[in-house]
């Protein structure tokens, strides 16, 4: 019965039985969640071998368009990208993300921005 | 909590109901609201039909039927494990659901009645924006005033907490559901 009622405590504090605490996640549709296509995002779905595992994003023109912890990037013909410091910042992506410059878009002329991508 | 504890008073803790707000034994509701969800409890315009039996010069067996319906867009994703996760809106979804439980009326003033209620319902949530689909077992705690308006004939506005557990497919399994609701309508007398 005690059981039975730690589960329920921590089914509403936001825990699944089955997978732990399932909905708190760094990604979203919006941005970061795996994608195969379009219809597993809000906006688009970026895939190749830039983006390991398929990644949602949104088209952007400069920053302003991309949600916060991200950039907009030329790459992908303008996507908005997490922004990174470094390596580690981009560990909660999966394997073969890493912290690399790209072109930013909408920013001063050759500006380059620090983002989450894979190996080119 | 309060309801609960209004619930599990003794009879002669309780103050005196009096009347019937409507003076029958049986009376059917109905009413129309709204109700916040989230993750995967569904949100949206709230219809509730009653039928009430009365147990004591207090209490009424309430049960019926009530359905949310709320919009349709997509709010699951996967994330990098892979794991399949929902983040519905307030207002997405829908609902159908059976319930059944106890609605007591407290002593008011004039033609105005507050109550309680508790229940127990069965709801199947549907999220056609993802194909998600699950079957729910929530309990219901609320509250509101009834007023009466003509012989047989009361408005009623009320509110009520839904918290349960669903399960779902898409391999989301056992997920909590969360929602609140706010309704207005009128009962009558049979």
């Amino acid at each position: 019965m005690s059981r039975a009622v730690l589960a329920l405590i921590a089914l509403l504090a936001g825990c699944s039985v089955s997978s732990g605490c399932s909905v708190s996640s760094d990604v979203s549709r919006e941005i970061g969640a795996r994608c195969e296509d379009q219809d597993e995002c809000d906006d688009r779905c970026l895939s190749g071998v830039r983006f390991p595992g398929g990644m949602c994003s949104q088209g952007c023109d400069d920053d302003s368009d991309c949600p916060d912890g991200s950039s907009c990037v030329v790459l992908a013909g303008g996507a908005c990208l997490y922004s990174c410091t470094g390596d580690r910042g981009c560990d909660f992506l999966g394997d073969g993300w890493s912290c690399n410059a790209e072109a930013e878009r909408g920013g001063e002329p050759d500006s380059m921005v620090m983002v989450c991508v894979g190996a080119p | 909590m309060a309801v609960a504890a209004a619930l599990l008073l003794p009879v002669g803790a309780r103050a005196d109901a009096g009347d019937s707000p409507v003076a029958s034994t049986q009376e059917l509701g109905a009413a129309l609201g709204v109700e916040a969800g989230g993750r995967v409890s569904p949100g949206g315009f709230h219809l509730v039909g009653d039928y009430l039996y009365q147990l004591s010069d207090e209490d009424w067996f309430d049960s019926g039927l009530s359905v949310t319906i709320g919009g349709g867009g997509a709010g699951c994703f996967r994330d990098r494990d892979d794991d399949f996760l929902c983040d519905q809106g307030i207002a997405r979804g829908f609902a159908a659901e059976a319930f059944a439980g106890v609605r007591r009326f407290f002593p008011g003033q004039g033609a105005f009645t507050p109550y309680a209620r508790a229940a127990l319902g069965a709801r199947l949530v549907s999220f056609r924006g993802d194909e998600v689909t699950g079957f729910a077992v929530p309990i219901q705690l609320g509250g509101g005033i009834r007023a009466r308006v003509a012989d047989g004939i009361a408005v009623v506005a009320g509110s009520e907490l839904r918290l349960g557990v669903g399960w779902f497919d898409h391999e989301l399994g056992a997920e909590p559901q969360i929602g609140f609701a706010v309704h207005a309508g009128v009962d009558f007398a049979l």
